[in-house]
């Protein structure tokens, strides 16, 4: 007894460990916030300002112009609404695509489905360069050049892999009694899916339609490449592009930047109560 | 008239063969348990039955249409799983009334067969619960409910109450026996339980390794098992075996059994066989040292109350025989008894296991 009360270390003894580890990440969260604050003390300036103060200085007031002049923009609208026409339909197939190809194979395998799986994993690992070219020429030779198309074919396919693996390792935790029980019950097999798999799996949707979206919305390669009008930009393309017009438009680049994030954000916020675990808790015993 | 009979219902997974070639009929309204120890393919049995695996060979009959190969959902059978397999995400009315509503039955319908099945399990006031909020018991109730509703014509039981306590699998045998009653429906249910057995069943199919032991009433099990397996198998604490041989003695028939010696009068065994016999812990008359055939040495004495079960060393075999007594002797550990074995009680097992 003594021994042990001799060895347990005094509450006051100064231990370095937790203190430095706290200031590394302190130092590293400023270094990952310090661009969005820089963006967005430059949305509230006026180019002036800008010019005469730097980026970094305390605008002495709030200048609104510069989002005015972004929503006032019917280009940004059009850039907004490119982005949503790619975005939702583009999440919403490859999470409906990594749905079906998950559950076959956790619920339904046959054989070689496991090699299929690894195969279809792989994808996730090609560098977008090796494909830039061949999808390119391909779309190209379909005439779907500066259309939307081939965003939305490239991010759902794309997305593929990723939302398949999500998925599979889901639906894996949800029981199979679950599913014989509701086959019993007088189920089919899309029925099991979208009646009992689907249902338990909301965490796992939610987080692929955050990731899914957010990934998708902020692309700027794809875009880029495939759409060359300004009526077929998105609005990570249109950014950009503002720069063109405007000779130095810092200002109005920061707020379209801030503009731009508002719908990923929105969409983490939404999904984020689903992200919670012990959806199958009582399904079977405990 | 059969309700359910199985052809030469074979099943292999890969090479391994599970079962094999099993012949049953069960008529309607039976209840029917099937035992047998862990792997030997009694839940593969029942879900042949459900279509939840498809048979290798064989061919199995449900109300005179043949269904070897139909849907799960058109054989009209309801599986109770050891799990429960209730659905997590929805109400106790939901996954009672799960099954009509795939089949677009109108809600109002649904939800008065609910409120009925509901008041003959007494969950109605859980109806809008989730399963997480229930006990084991209610769980197990809801998954009962949710078999019934639909009336099919065999209900299948795979080890329902194996996951609830012993007060409450009490409860819930009175109850399943109460719903057998009730309903009248054919039921196949699948024990490790001695006793759900023995209560439930009016037939007990044991199983083992994949094949049909025998089967009979639970009664006809005890008393004339047809081989050492089932002799073994049924019966809690299990069968007493001693390995003995066949000799003749005075133109006498006797047994010897390790350095004991009883005389016995069954024709159909021949000098020199060997043998093993077997009697029932309570069959086991204990009498004075002289008295006795056999002479044994109490090594632990267990007190349940309403008898006393005595784990006695002989020299006939290296196990301890186990005799059941009334729980008023004054037997003590260490004493030396001496046993009787009445020969009406013995049962004679070949070499192979099978009766003489
Ligand atoms: N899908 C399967 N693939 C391969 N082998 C299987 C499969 N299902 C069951 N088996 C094998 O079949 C045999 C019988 O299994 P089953 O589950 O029917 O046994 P059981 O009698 O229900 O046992 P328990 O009393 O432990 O539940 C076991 O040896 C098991 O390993
Ligand atoms: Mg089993």
């Amino acid at each position: 007894m003594v021994d042990q009360v001799a060895t347990l270390p005094s509450s006051r003894e100064f231990n370095p460990w937790p203190v430095g580890i706290f200031i590394c990440l302190l130092v590293l969260a400023c270094l990952f916030l310090a661009p969005t604050i820089g963006v967005m003390l430059s949305s509230i300036k006026t180019t002036r300002e800008i010019a005469e103060g730097g980026l970094w200085d305390i605008p002495t007031r709030l200048f609104l112009g510069n989002f005015v002049e972004v929503l006032a923009n019917p280009a940004v609208h059009r850039y907004f609404l490119n982005t949503f026409l790619v975005t939702v339909p583009a999440t919403a197939a490859s999470i409906a695509l990594g749905v079906l190809a998950g559950y076959v194979f956790s619920k339904l395998p046959f054989w070689g489905s496991n090699l299929l799986f690894l195969v279809l994993i792989s994808g996730m690992f090609f560098p977008p360069q090796v494909i830039l070219i061949p999808l390119f020429q391909f779309f190209n030779s379909l005439g779907l050049i500066d259309t939307l198309w081939p965003i939305i074919f490239i991010h759902t396919a794309l997305g593929i892999p990723i939302c398949t693996l999500l998925m599979r390792n889901f639906f894996a935790t949800v029981p199979n009694s679950l599913r014989e029980a509701a086959i019993l019950e007088g189920a089919n097999e899309f029925q099991v899916l979208t009646r009992v798999a689907l249902p338990l799996s909301l965490p796992a949707l939610a987080v692929l339609a955050t990731l899914q979206f957010t990934w998708i919305w902020n692309d700027f390669l794809w875009p880029l490449i495939f759409t060359q009008s300004d009526e077929k930009r998105t609005i990570m393309v249109g950014i950009v592009n503002l720069k063109g017009q405007y000779s130095v438009a810092w200002g109005v680049q920061g707020a379209l930047s801030l503009v731009a994030s508002l719908p990923t954000l929105i969409v983490f916020l939404f999904f984020q109560r689903y992200f919670i675990k012990g959806m199958t808790m009582g399904a079977v015993k405990g | 008239m059969a309700n359910l009979i199985l052809r030469n219902v074979s099943k292999a997974f890969g090479t391994t063969d599970v079962i094999k070639s099993v012949n049953l009929e069960v008529s309607h309204g039976e209840f029917v348990v099937f035992v047998g120890p862990s792997g030997c393919g009694k839940s593969t049995l029942l879900r042949l039955i459900t279509g939840l695996e498809e048979v290798t060979d064989g061919q199995i009959i449900i109300e005179d249409r043949d269904v070897t190969y139909l849907k799960p959902s058109k054989r009209e059978v309801a599986m109770v799983f050891q799990s429960y397999a209730l659905f997590p995400h929805l109400t106790v009315a939901e996954n009672i009334g799960f099954g009509l509503k795939l089949s677009k039955v109108p809600k109002d319908e649904i939800s008065a067969r609910v409120k009925e099945v509901a008041s003959v399990l007494r969950v109605e006031n859980l109806l809008a619960r989730k399963p997480r909020q229930l006990s084991g018991g209610q769980r197990q109730r809801v998954a009962i409910g949710r078999s019934i509703i639909r009336q099919p014509k065999v209900f299948l039981f795979d080890e329902p109450l194996s996951n609830l306590d012993a007060a409450l699998r009490v409860v819930m045998r009175i109850e399943i026996t109460r719903l057998h009653q009730n309903l009248g429906a054919t039921m196949i249910y699948v024990t490790h339980d001695q006793t759900e057995a023995m209560t439930l069943a009016d037939r007990i199919v044991v199983l083992n390794e994949g094949r049909i032991e025998q089967v009979g009433s639970p009664l006809k099990l005890y008393e004339n098992p047809i081989n050492r397996f089932v002799a073994g198998f049924i019966g809690s604490p299990a069968m007493n075996f001693i390995k003995g041989t066949i000799d003749t003695d005075d133109n006498k028939m006797i047994a010897r059994l390790g350095p004991y010696t009883m005389e016995i009068n069954k024709p159909n065994l021949n000098q020199g066989m060997e043998i093993e016999v077997g009697i029932r812990p309570e069959h086991i008359a204990i009498v004075s040292p002289e008295e006795g055939i056999l002479t044994a040495e109490v090594e632990i004495i267990e007190k349940l109350g309403v008898e006393s079960m005595l784990y006695l060393k002989t020299e006939a075999s290296e196990e301890l025989l186990t005799v059941r007594t009334d729980p008023k002797h004054t037997i003590g550990t260490g004493d030396r008894l001496g046993l009787k074995l009445p020969e009406s009680e013995l049962h004679f097992f070949d070499q192979k296991g099978d009766l003489v």
